[in-house]
């Protein structure tokens, strides 16, 4: 099994036992996310169970590619199980992080990591080749650490008599390594179950999404370290050489011509994706990238403030009065496991509240905080610390901080305020109280993807559309491409559906169109396969257009199938990819249906279609679009969405799924198609199966 | 000059003059002390012995790199043929949360004109390649595990490493020997690391770099484009 280490790590905390599931088992899903949804949907008996339940069974799964030269695909780790930060319950999620876990694991011998059940007193796992320790935190005294500080007491314990920047020795034996264990922890946030919790590894890669710092904290889980002195074995170790310097002469970026210079790109050069409002600070740093990447998007600065913080890390304290204090305030929700996104929306909706006067009204409790200090470091200290602890901030009871520790759109429930909230712009959660990312107004197959699948797809593959778009509109300079060009380029690659030019048609009168249907469906068969189960990095990965490339056509749906051929051996072409990304789209889907999903919940919030968007989530969104018959970028944001044509998509979405259209439910045929009849087995047996 | 016998290899010895010996390896040669006689070395007609130095280098800036390991990866891959960041024979070690630039070191041989490593080694296995523009490199075959390079390197981390599944050494041969990448390497060719570090962090000299610590083996390799980027030149 060339590119596999070919066991899974299954550790139970509840009976604290360690046993391994060989990848064998799983091996047709390839790896990631097919293999992660396949392993819960065996293991989770009662799809119903809460997040919080101990049954609940989460994964972190690697891919083939993880550990490799694969360029943007070596690093990332895949989490998936019942979340807890959804509304009106948590889904089914996945979540991911970068850095250099994935490859951790698997130069230690295993593809993936299952923890089921909960531990009777706080644990971390120790990973040291195929020596796998449930150990006390007590011992260490990681319980109430930061995860920075979790993760250099624990790698100060696995070096042992080591010292790192030498050789260590592993395993009482002679296998040794000169790196530090890879470390993946919860801080206080998850410790005190916050649904704001998230998963942290290094400085700033985490599984922002889904509350699994919370789903971690309650089975009692402090941190996953792993250190490996193995190898990845390669079916053609000479064809991965070549690719990757054939990927590097002809797709990645030109130092001494550089032709863009930002960017979710593939073609973009290593440039930290830092958007604190100060910019990035002009002293002496180097770009920071996962293992393997051709292109950094973060940095190391010569104060260490603000260490590999990028995208909604830097954004979180966007009203912080100085630079620094942006920049202390990413490393403080790295430090304490809070999800950037929930947090810097969070923070908006409390704030907004104050503006409005609202906040001191009599059915919202005491709020400990003082906005005459709002931008200031002890502000966001402060804040940080309420969502942590559940109080106020100061380590004293304070319901206000328990409410909003328990997530924003929960907490406005409580106070009889989310339905009132989310239409009158203050709580922007638009979709399964989530946090709004891109204007779905107007990138709607955003905002389609998130309610129709399980959580902010955070899938930037035809961002940069808008980005180019947006910044020549603003600077008055010329697209990379033009509106038709670009669309003809993207869209030549979407197989099966290559050709269909009107995917991309973002105007009006196409947004609700069977076309975009194909587009919605494509995105998230490409995603599921070769971005999350592939594990293909979301920032450099696909590769559409690409302006080093003749014709500007980039490398995708050429290159990812070379790359998984020369690890794996396997004839796997990219439409393979996209197909088996639908049978594990089915496969999430049937999961989220036997939670008690329906198509009559799949709804924004009201504002999606009553109001325009008054502000810029995220820029000025244009996008391509033909008006008058003719192809151009158009900023489409002052728009709303109609409900009932909104409704009318979700029929030709469920049309092309083979779904049923009346409720939403899979049909039997389809998921004997898919080679899933188990899975239509356990959901007639529990009255869910569509008809027909 | 009388034909004399290299005490341990039985080959003759070269017939060369001190000043042909410079100007053969364009640098000053070692004088061979008291430690022994070792194979590859040359004998110059007044009875000392000299290493040839390498004819090739590599320069590293710890400054540009952006630690994603990818010279590690080629190297093992196209020296093994395998990933595996233990067998890799350029070492990066970093730490998230430390300062730029100590946050990042970069490790490599430094393919010294003194090789303690060739110096410890028992078997002649690790020996000066002359095929191969002097670099020094270890016969596998000839490599019974002992450890003694890995012990002798006076760096930290030690450049000659340990496969503890083969139970042999390796080091840095500059790509001369790659089963697994048909490229010509060793001085004369290319090497992997730096055909394939993404930013151009690593660079290959045929000049001998000053052989004290780390001085002449670190370089600023960052130009005009690295500034336009946002980063430091100096």
């Amino acid at each position: 099994m060339s590119g596999y280490a070919g066991k899974i790590l299954r550790v139970n905390l509840t009976k604290k036992e360690i046993t391994a599931i060989p990848t064998k088992k799983y091996e047709h899903w390839v790896g990631g996310h097919g293999m992660g949804s396949a392993i819960f949907f065996d293991l989770v008996k009662d799809k119903t169970i809460d997040g919080f339940n101990p049954a609940n069974v989460v994964t972190l799964m690697t891919s083939p590619l993880s550990g490799t030269l694969v360029p943007a695909a070596s690093g990332r780790t895949e989490v998936q199980g019942i979340g807890v930060q959804s509304y009106p319950i948590g889904w089914f999620t996945r979540s991911n992080f970068g850095g250099r876990f994935s490859s951790m694991l698997k130069y230690a011998g295993w593809d993936g990591v299952v923890i089921e059940g909960k531990a009777s007193r706080p644990v971390w796992i120790d990973i040291r080749n195929d020596d796998v320790k449930i150990r006390e935190c007590a011992s260490l005294s990681l319980w109430g650490k930061d995860t920075w500080e979790c993760q250099e007491i624990i790698w100060d314990y696995v070096a042992g008599e080591g010292k790192y920047g030498d050789w260590i020795k592993q395993n009482n034996s002679e296998a040794r390594t000169t790196q530090r264990p890879a470390v993946v922890a919860i801080g206080p946030a998850g410790e005190n179950l916050s649904r704001v919790a998230c998963l942290i590894h290094d400085a700033s890669s985490a599984a922002g999404q889904g509350g699994f710092g919370a789903v971690w904290g309650s089975k009692n889980l402090k941190a996953i370290s792993v250190i490996g002195t193995g190898g990845i074995k390669i079916h053609d170790p000479q064809g991965l050489m070549a690719a990757r310097l054939w990927q590097k002469k002809n797709y990645a970026f030109d130092l001494e011509n550089l032709i863009e210079r930002w960017g979710f790109q593939h073609q973009a050069p290593p440039a930290p994706i830092a958007l604190w409002r100060g910019g990035r600070p002009k002293i002496g740093q180097r770009p920071q990238a996962c293992l393997g990447c051709h292109s950094a998007c973060r940095a190391r600065y010569d104060d260490a403030l603000g260490n590999e913080a990028s995208c909604f890390a830097s954004v979180f304290y966007w009203d912080a009065k100085s630079l620094d204090i942006q920049r202390t305030a990413s490393d403080l929700i790295n430090k304490y496991g809070l999800n950037a996104v929930e947090m810097c929306f969070g923070l908006l909706y409390i704030y907004l509240l104050n503006q409005n006067g609202v906040l001191k009204s009599s059915n919202i409790p005491k709020c400990p905080l003082d906005f005459s200090n709002y931008g200031s470091e002890e502000f966001v200290e402060r804040f940080v610390k309420m969502v942590s602890y559940g109080d106020d901030g100061n380590g004293n009871k304070s319901q206000f901080g328990k409410d909003i520790s328990g997530g924003f759109v929960w907490a406005a429930e409580k106070w009889g305020r989310r339905e009132q909230d989310l239409n009158n712009g203050m709580l922007s959660f638009p979709y399964w109280g989530l946090p709004i990312h891109k204007e779905p107004r107007a990138q709607v197959y955003w905002g389609y993807a998130t309610l129709l699948g399980d959580r902010d797809i955070n899938e930037h593959d035809f961002d940069w559309l808008k980005h180019d778009a947006k910044i020549a509109a603003r600077w008055g300079r010329k697209t990379m491409a033009t509106a038709e060009e670009a669309v003809k380029i993207v869209t030549d690659k979407m197989v099966p559906y290559q050709g269909d030019m009107l995917m991309m048609d973002f105007s009006e009168k196409n947004i609700y169109s069977e076309h975009m249907a194909k587009l919605v469906s494509w995105h998230r068969y490409y995603t599921r396969f070769w971005k999350q189960s592939m594990l293909f990095c979301d920032v450099r990965w696909p590769d559409f257009l690409n302006l080093y490339a003749p014709g500007k056509i980039g490398s995708t749906g050429i290159a990812e199938p070379k790359f998984l051929k020369a690890v794996t051996g396997k004839d796997f072409s990219f439409l393979d990819g996209i197909n088996l990304g639908r049978k594990i789209w089915n496969l999430d889907h049937a999961i989220w249906t036997l939670q008690g999903r329906h198509r009559d919940m799949v709804h924004f919030a009201d504002i999606i279609y009553k109001r325009k968007a008054s502000w810029d989530v995220d820029g000025k969104a244009y996008m391509p679009g033909i008006e008058n018959g003719k192809w151009d970028y158009h900023y489409y944001a002052r728009r709303t969405l109609d409900r009932n044509k909104f409704d009318e998509f979700k029929t030709r979405f469920y049309q092309l799924q083979g779904w049923d259209e009346a409720s939403g439910w899979p049909k039997k045929k389809t998921l004997d198609s898919l080679g899933l009849s188990y899975v239509a087995s356990e959901l007639e047996a529990n009255g869910r199966l569509g008809k027909g | 000059m009388k034909d004399q016998k290299n005490r341990h290899t039985g080959k003759e010895k070269a017939d060369f003059s001190r000043r042909d010996f410079l100007k053969l390896s364009k640098n000053i040669a070692v004088g061979a002390g008291v430690a022994g006689i070792l194979p590859s070395m040359i004998w110059l007609e007044d009875g000392v012995a000299a290493i040839p130095v390498s004819e090739g280098y590599l320069l590293v800036d710890t400054k540009k790199c952006q630690g994603c390991m990818s010279c590690m990866l080629a190297c093992s891959l196209v020296h093994e043929g395998e990933e595996n960041l233990s067998l890799a024979r350029i070492q990066v070690v970093q730490n998230s949360f430390e300062r730029f630039p100590v946050d990042l070191t970069i490790s490599q041989c430094r393919q010294c004109t003194e090789p303690a490593c060739m110096e410890a080694c028992p078997t002649g296995a690790l020996h000066i390649d002359t095929k191969h523009g002097n670099i020094r490199t270890i016969n596998e075959e000839e490599c019974i595990g002992c450890m003694e390079c890995v012990k002798a390197c006076p760096f930290m981390p030690g450049r000659a490493i340990y496969n503890d599944k083969k139970e042999k050494a390796l080091k840095c041969d500059l790509c001369a020997d790659t089963p697994y990448w048909d490229e010509p390497g060793g001085p004369g060719g290319k090497q992997a690391c730096v055909e394939v570090c993404p930013v151009g962090a690593i660079k290959f000299t045929k000049d001998v770099p000053k052989q004290k610590g780390d001085e002449g083996y670190v370089v600023n390799l960052r130009g005009r484009s690295w500034r336009r980027l946002g980063y430091p030149r100096r």
